[in-house]
């Protein structure tokens, strides 16, 4: 008896417990944001962050950000999509570019034009801001879903001192496949059958794989996916099977490129160790090798086959469905102000990342820090020939039924042909269920 | 003779390393008595379960709760992306047995499973046998085959990741001198699972190292004696004495063993995400990445409610086993 005496008094003293916390949450105050952020590349970029919307917070009262650390890209999808699902969508995310189409189709997104119509701006207007390049990737159906953040290209990183020493010229760098095999083929060293020092490296690791099929399918005059519908890869076509038949030339014909899929931070640890003299990589890496080469380095475009093209990367700022107005017009506000030109600049030089707000490039900080480092620059005038990410439905298992086909044929388990043949079936079944309810859904 | 000392140890010593000993029924009770006897023992103990209350809500929400929506969410599918979520029945099972990303991933994790009990087992029983008597050496040693243990499986396979990197890891920096071509580790279909291995292996065998141990404590010292006395060396010591003595031991441990093969994947998550071309792809990576990657719950729930089943079922017979040898003569 007098035990349940005891639990009936503690079960009230908890009841009027959890009563007397929850009355302070009605009480009036700031609009508490919540924003979803992922460290892609790595983990200063968290502190970056913090100091970011500390700012931000400063300078806006009436809101209170907090940035959550969410892990890797995939992973800030996961959250994203378990917070929606229980019904506390976080009001901003920092979502990955090709990630967004999907999004849309799942219904997961808010469309961002009301707010910009709210604003008293144009669509137009408002996008007028980003490099165009990056636009593909934010504009679904004419409509905006996605704030360009933070975003990449991918670059051909050149050792010079070894360049020099193979008496190539390092202000000169290949501009075509052509010249490039040649580069690779002279800086490759090798001591009987054994390689010391390989020519190129390129990465292959699910997600960098995909990007760099799409940076040679490219440069080789292809599309990789259909840009205006999400439901259609070209994975067996001339322009791919070009650009895959070109990187199993330079494993198994040429023999300047490691054997085997290697991914992108055995890349860069083999370029600055000096054991690649070249590399294929995102601008995201360029303030890695600044850090940490210890010789003279150049970066260059990626070269053509049959013209200069390359995907972009990166991430963009995307505010979930399912969110009260008030959270946001708060999220609203913090997007646009992280993504002004200076902050955005800021952002840029703290990363590594180009800015994707163009007017970023004018403000005094960033005219200074490009005198400084030159290399940087490459990357942003790349963006004139950059194109839109591949964005599916369904994008990473679509994009993964390439890559599997891709590491067996740099493994030399498959040819080419073949490889992408069973891609395209592959990636075709996946797409089968969206087709279904929309190019192939018939009156 | 070995024979009867062991029926006699059996009898009066109970290993220390088997974790519990099930009670077996001696006799079955009229039904009424036990109900009888059920409601008057729950009278009295009323109290502890209000008091286990709290942690009982709990596992029903976070564990059991979980299994349910797992088992409910597993009978339904969307046909297509804007269709609604209907009842499919046993869909998405018969769609994961025939999916053969799924069977690879079965297949690689029999490989993974065996490949790396069987080895982690041996290694901790030799590291067991040699440091069994308690001094400062091994007392040292012990504690750095321990310390695979205490370092988080995250950090370990970012660790690794760096030791296996082609042409500058650690790895390839010593071996290279040996070998005419270098393998790439991880990049290669062949070779990657047994890489992933090498690391369960080593982070694993510790562990299992502490369970022999605790179970060598148990082998009874007189016999021992006798049988030194008797001119018994030391590999029918081993043969007829110790390891009889350690059955319980093994059996738990080759238990904890498979659910770790099934369980830890956070290296395979770390350095290969499955690859290349799904060649380390394990059962629960593949259900990560329908969840994830495809967004397909129904399909990741059917293989999650597939995994249970078979390591449910596994437990059972294994836990039943034990129960048996030690309840038979």
């Amino acid at each position: 008896m007098l035990f349940t005496r005891r639990l009936m008094l503690g079960l009230a003293m908890a009841g009027s417990m959890a009563g007397a916390l929850a009355v302070p949450a009605m009480a009036e105050g700031p609009t508490e944001i919540d924003l979803f952020f992922p460290v892609p590349v790595d983990g200063k970029l968290a502190r970056d962050m913090g100091t970011l919307i500390k700012e931000f917070n400063e300078t806006h009262p009436a809101i209170k950000a907090t940035a959550v650390y969410t892990g890797s890209y995939d992973d800030t999808l996961i959250k994203t999509r378990a917070s929606i699902k229980a019904g506390k969508p976080p009001a901003a995310v920092i979502m990955s570019a090709n990630f967004l189409l999907d999004m849309q189709i799942e219904n997961e997104l808010t469309n961002l034009d009301p707010l910009i119509a709210a604003d008293g701006t144009t669509k137009d207007q408002f996008l007028g801001q980003f490099f165009p390049a990056l636009q593909g990737n934010a504009v679904i159906n004419r409509s905006v879903y996605g704030v360009p953040f933070h975003n990449s290209t991918p670059l051909l990183y050149i050792n010079a001192d070894k360049a020099k020493e193979a008496g190539l010229d390092p202000n000169k760098p290949p501009q075509t496949w052509a010249e490039l095999t040649d580069w690779a083929k002279k800086l490759t060293k090798r001591d009987g059958d054994k390689v010391t020092q390989w020519g190129i490296a390129i990465p292959c690791a699910y997600d960098y794989c995909g990007w760099m099929m799409e940076t040679l399918t490219m440069s080789n005059g292809g599309r990789y996916y259909n840009e205006e519908f999400g439901g259609e890869v070209y994975y067996d076509t001339p322009s791919m099977l070009g650009a895959l038949t070109w990187w199993n030339d330079l494993v198994t014909k040429h023999k300047v490129h490691a054997p085997g899929a290697t991914p992108g931070p055995a890349v860069s640890t083999s370029f600055i160790s000096g054991n690649a003299a070249m590399m294929m990589l995102s601008t995201g890496s360029l303030t890695y090798v600044r850090d940490n080469a210890k010789f003279n380095y150049k970066v260059a475009f990626i070269p053509r086959n049959v013209r200069n093209a390359v995907p972009i990367g990166g991430a963009s700022l995307i505010v979930p469905a399912g969110l009260e107005a008030d959270k946001q017009k708060a999220a609203w506000t913090l997007i646009k102000w992280m993504t002004s030109p200076e902050k955005s600049g800021w952002w840029s030089r703290a990363t590594g990342y180009f800015a994707p707000n163009m007017a970023a490039y004018k403000t005094p900080e960033m005219v200074d820090f490009l005198n400084k480092n030159p290399d940087a620059k490459t990357a942003v005038e790349q963006l004139d020939v950059a194109k839109p990410w591949f964005a599916t439905y369904k994008t990473v298992p679509v994009r993964k039924t390439l890559e599997d086909e891709v590491m067996l044929v740099l493994n030399g388990k498959k040819q080419p042909k073949e490889a992408l043949v069973a891609a395209q079936k592959a990636a075709d079944e996946t797409l089968k269920p969206y087709n279904a309810e929309t190019s192939l859904k018939l009156p | 003779m070995a024979a009867t000392m062991r029926s006699i140890s059996r009898r009066d010593e109970m290993s220390l390393a088997e974790p519990a000993a099930l009670p077996v029924a001696a006799s079955v009770a009229p039904r009424l008595h036990v109900l009888k006897r059920f409601s008057s023992r729950f009278k009295t103990s009323l109290p502890a379960y209000l008091l286990l209350l709290p942690s009982l809500i709990f596992l029903a929400l976070f564990t059991y709760g979980a299994m349910g929506r797992v088992f409910i969410d597993a009978l339904y599918q969307r046909a297509t992306p804007k269709a609604p979520v209907r009842f499919v029945g046993l869909d998405n099972i018969n769609a994961v047995l025939a999916d053969p990303a799924f069977i690879g991933a079965v297949v690689n994790n029999l490989i993974y499973a065996v490949g790396t009990a069987i080895p982690s087992i041996g290694l901790a029983l030799l590291f067991a046998l040699a440091l069994s008597r308690t001094h400062a050496v091994n007392s040292a040693l012990r504690a750095a085959l321990f310390l695979p243990v205490l370092i988080p499986m995250v950090a370990a396979s970012s660790l690794f990741l760096f030791i296996f990197l082609p042409n500058v890891g650690l790895l390839d920096h010593y071996i290279g001198r040996l070998l005419p071509v270098l393998p790439n580790w991880l990049g290669d279909p062949d070779i990657a699972l047994y890489a992933i291995m090498v690391i369960t292996i080593w982070k694993n065998a510790g562990y299992y190292m502490l369970f022999f141990l605790a179970g060598l404590q148990a082998v009874p010292e007189d016999v021992m004696e006798a049988a030194h006395l008797d001119g018994a060396g030391p590999y029918p010591r081993f043969r007829h004495i110790i390891l009889p003595e350690l059955k319980p031991t093994f059996l738990f441990v080759i238990v904890v063993a498979t659910l770790n093969a099934v369980t830890q994947v956070d290296h395979v998550f770390v350095m290969t995400k499955g690859g290349p071309s799904n060649s380390t792809n394990l059962v629960l990576f593949y259900i990560y990445q329908q969840a994830v990657e495809h967004y397909d719950i129904g399909k990741a729930s059917a293989a999650t409610l597939l995994t249970l089943a078979a390591l449910m079922g596994l437990t059972a017979l294994s836990f039943r086993t034990m129960a048996n040898r030690e309840g038979g003569p």
